[in-house]
């Protein structure tokens, strides 16, 4: 069932009450029926601010939809919270911010709250929502890290060797790769590089920036999820490691 | 004669028992205030047109009333305020300039936080101490929530520059024993201030008789406009007291460099005052007395009487209640919570049922929390509530207890 329908079957299930003692009991009912919250749930971290009775309330994913659970130590608000779990359980964080239900409205609980109680119940509604909004953040962050795995691992080896050429010795206007100082480039199943570098020479003064260049550029390349360097002087660069290409640059074919 | 009580709420008919927190204002009280807006509308102390003279008159006429009403010696001991919390505050911020570090403020463990946080306030600017006389509950030797006052003995040292006392508590209802108290603290030559909050309601109060050096009371818990308070002090203290705040009517002559200010009373009363409220308490202490005197006064007592005792059985018959506020000299306050339901869930139902009664902290937290709660249910009576309406609450009280159990 939509939030709508949900809210659609309450409505109807109050109407059949004609006076606000009889919708009392009812709500009482709901709250003394409600599932009991584990204790390690009861913690500060889930206790709703703004309410005059103390409220907490629990939020977890399940195959991309959410489930709540609540506690309270007044009843009436225990049964209120369950009126508003059964219209939001069940349903994905979207569906649940993109939602307005007016239920709570029209079978008349806003109006006949006294001002406090009415004002816990918009702290609910809004934590509710902002649980929905953390979990809508934190799907987007998952999609976003499985977008990474379009890229097989050779698509990865060549966007890493195509970022290095784009970082230059600073001395030697050739880039770090076709001047030979990548040793190695290895990508992962989870598409982490592990690069092996060394430096024109161990006293290079520019060593810590170069390291950071390569890093950033890597990091940034299509596809890669992390970056570690290794830098090594064993073996020792010399010019024999120079691409065609860099001798020709340098004037040295 | 009280035209709020006999309307309705949550379409029943209305049981008003907040009277702790607010009073229900009679016809008379009513009739003035429309009357007073209508004819004698114009600020006080200024002017030299009539309608200005008049509403100077009514004014000054309620000081009178107060002043006859408490007893207090003269109009100069009568200050209006705009509530029992501004009078407690203008006390506690005045007076408490002259303190030292390590010097000592007693206030009870019955206090509201209106006779806490301005002591607190007041300390804090001058490394001052505040020091509670605690109720037998916080000792750990009993459960009435009366104040302990055998270990005031203790207490009363040279370093305490001040009392403030609680006349009749908002949360037990006891009535504390101000006079001998204040006896006590004068033998060593500290004055004492006494929160009336709730004692001018229930208690005949003469402050000479008391000997009490200030007395605060609020407008509307005594059939008053709200908005009004009043600080009685004595002559001899209040003429040492600095002035709190500055404006308009409370001085002699302004110039930039040095202004002096107006005498006893005004010189406390800066700005213009809640003038048409603070008239209203002539037809609202005629009110009061009319309710405590005669043979109104007699039937009354006698009716307050069967609502004590009525009350009192019928919470203690009832095993999973508890009381908060037990002993002989008590007013018709009640205060309690029962096992395992929510003060706030009976609250609601209550008024599903035309009944007004307060829930939650009353605004004496450090007391409720020493009886291990953190909410509370209040019924709280002024005399012209009656045994039936006494009987209705308890039988809504069921009523609720049944459906949340």
């Amino acid at each position: 069932m939509t939030i709508k329908e949900i809210e659609q079957q309450i409505v109807e299930e109050f109407s059949i009450f004609d006076n606000w003692m009889d919708k009392y009991q009812y709500i009482i009912d709901l709250g003394k029926s409600m599932p009991v919250i584990a204790e390690d749930a009861k913690k500060d971290e889930n206790l709703i601010k703004g309410c005059q009775s103390r409220v907490w309330l629990d939020c977890r994913q399940e195959n991309g939809k959410l489930y709540f659970s609540a506690d309270s130590d007044a009843i009436i608000t225990k049964g209120i919270i369950s009126l508003l779990i059964r219209v939001y359980d069940g349903h994905t964080p979207q569906e649940i911010i993109d939602s307005e239900i007016d239920f709570i409205d029209t079978i008349g609980l806003r109006q006949n709250l006294s001002p406090t109680r009415a004002n816990g119940l918009v702290s609910m509604l809004k934590q509710i929502k902002l649980y929905a909004l953390a979990f809508k953040e934190k799907d987007e962050e998952k999609s976003a890290a499985k977008d990474k795995g379009k890229y097989s691992i050779e698509d990865v080896q060549k966007n890493v060797i195509r970022a290095l050429k784009q970082v230059f010795d600073p001395e030697i206007p050739v880039n770090v790769y076709d001047l030979g100082l990548i040793y190695e480039v290895k990508v992962g199943e989870d598409r982490s590089v592990f690069i092996k570098m060394t430096m024109t020479s161990p006293t290079c003064p520019m060593a810590d920036d170069v390291v950071n260049d390569v890093n950033n550029a890597v990091s940034d390349a299509p596809g890669v999820n992390g970056v570690q360097i290794e830098l090594t002087f064993d073996p020792e660069w010399d010019e024999s490691r120079m691409s065609e290409e860099a001798r020709l640059e340098l004037g040295l074919m | 004669m009280v035209p709020a009580l006999s309307g309705k709420m949550s379409g029943e008919a209305l049981v008003y028992l907040d009277n702790a927190a607010t009073s229900q204002k009679p016809r008379q009280v009513l009739d003035f205030l429309g009357d007073a807006m209508v004819q004698s509308n114009a600020n006080v102390h200024r002017s030299m047109y009539e309608l200005s003279d008049r509403s100077t008159s009514l004014y000054e006429n309620a000081r009178e009333a107060v002043r006859s009403f408490i007893n207090a010696p003269g109009r100069e001991n009568i200050i209006f305020t705009s509530g029992t919390t501004s009078s407690i505050n203008l006390v506690a911020d005045t007076f408490c300039r002259r303190l030292a570090p390590g010097d000592e403020i007693l206030i009870e463990g019955d206090s509201h936080h209106s006779n806490i946080v301005p002591w607190q306030l007041a300390a804090e600017r001058n490394g001052a101490v505040v020091k509670v006389i605690p109720t037998d509950v916080m000792l750990g030797i009993g459960r009435s929530g009366r104040v302990v006052f055998e270990e005031l003995e203790s207490m009363l040292t040279d370093r305490v520059k001040i009392l403030a006392l609680t006349h009749i508590s908002n949360i037990t209802g006891l009535v504390n024993p101000v006079g001998e108290t204040i006896a006590k603290a004068h033998a060593r030559g500290i004055p004492v201030l006494v929160d009336g909050a709730q004692g001018i309601v229930h208690q005949k109060v003469d402050v000479q008789e008391m000997d009490c050096d200030f007395y605060a009371f609020s407008a509307h818990k005594i059939y008053g406009a709200t908005g009004v308070g009043i600080l009685y002090g004595k002559t001899q203290i209040l003429e040492t007291l600095p002035p709190y705040m500055g404006g308009g009517d409370m001085v002699e002559t302004v110039t930039y460099g040095k202004t002096t200010y107006a005498p006893l009373p005004l010189r406390f009363e800066a700005g213009t005052p809640n003038f048409t409220g603070a008239a209203s308490l002539t037809p609202a202490l005629e009110f009061a007395e009319f309710l405590r005197s005669g043979q109104t006064g007699k039937v009354l007592k006698e009716e307050e009487c069967r609502i004590m005792s009525y009350m009192a059985e019928a919470l203690a018959s009832d095993p999973d209640v508890e009381v908060y506020g037990t002993g002989v000299n008590k007013t018709p306050i009640f205060t309690f919570n029962i096992k395992g339901i929510n003060a706030g869930d009976l609250a609601q139902l209550l008024d599903k049922m035309g009944v007004a009664v307060r829930s939650g902290l009353m605004c004496a937290e450090p007391l409720i929390n020493s009886f291990g709660a953190n909410s509370v249910l209040r019924a709280s009576f002024a005399p012209y509530n009656t045994l039936d309406e006494a009987q209705t609450f308890i039988k809504c009280l069921h009523r609720a207890k049944n459906m949340l159990l």
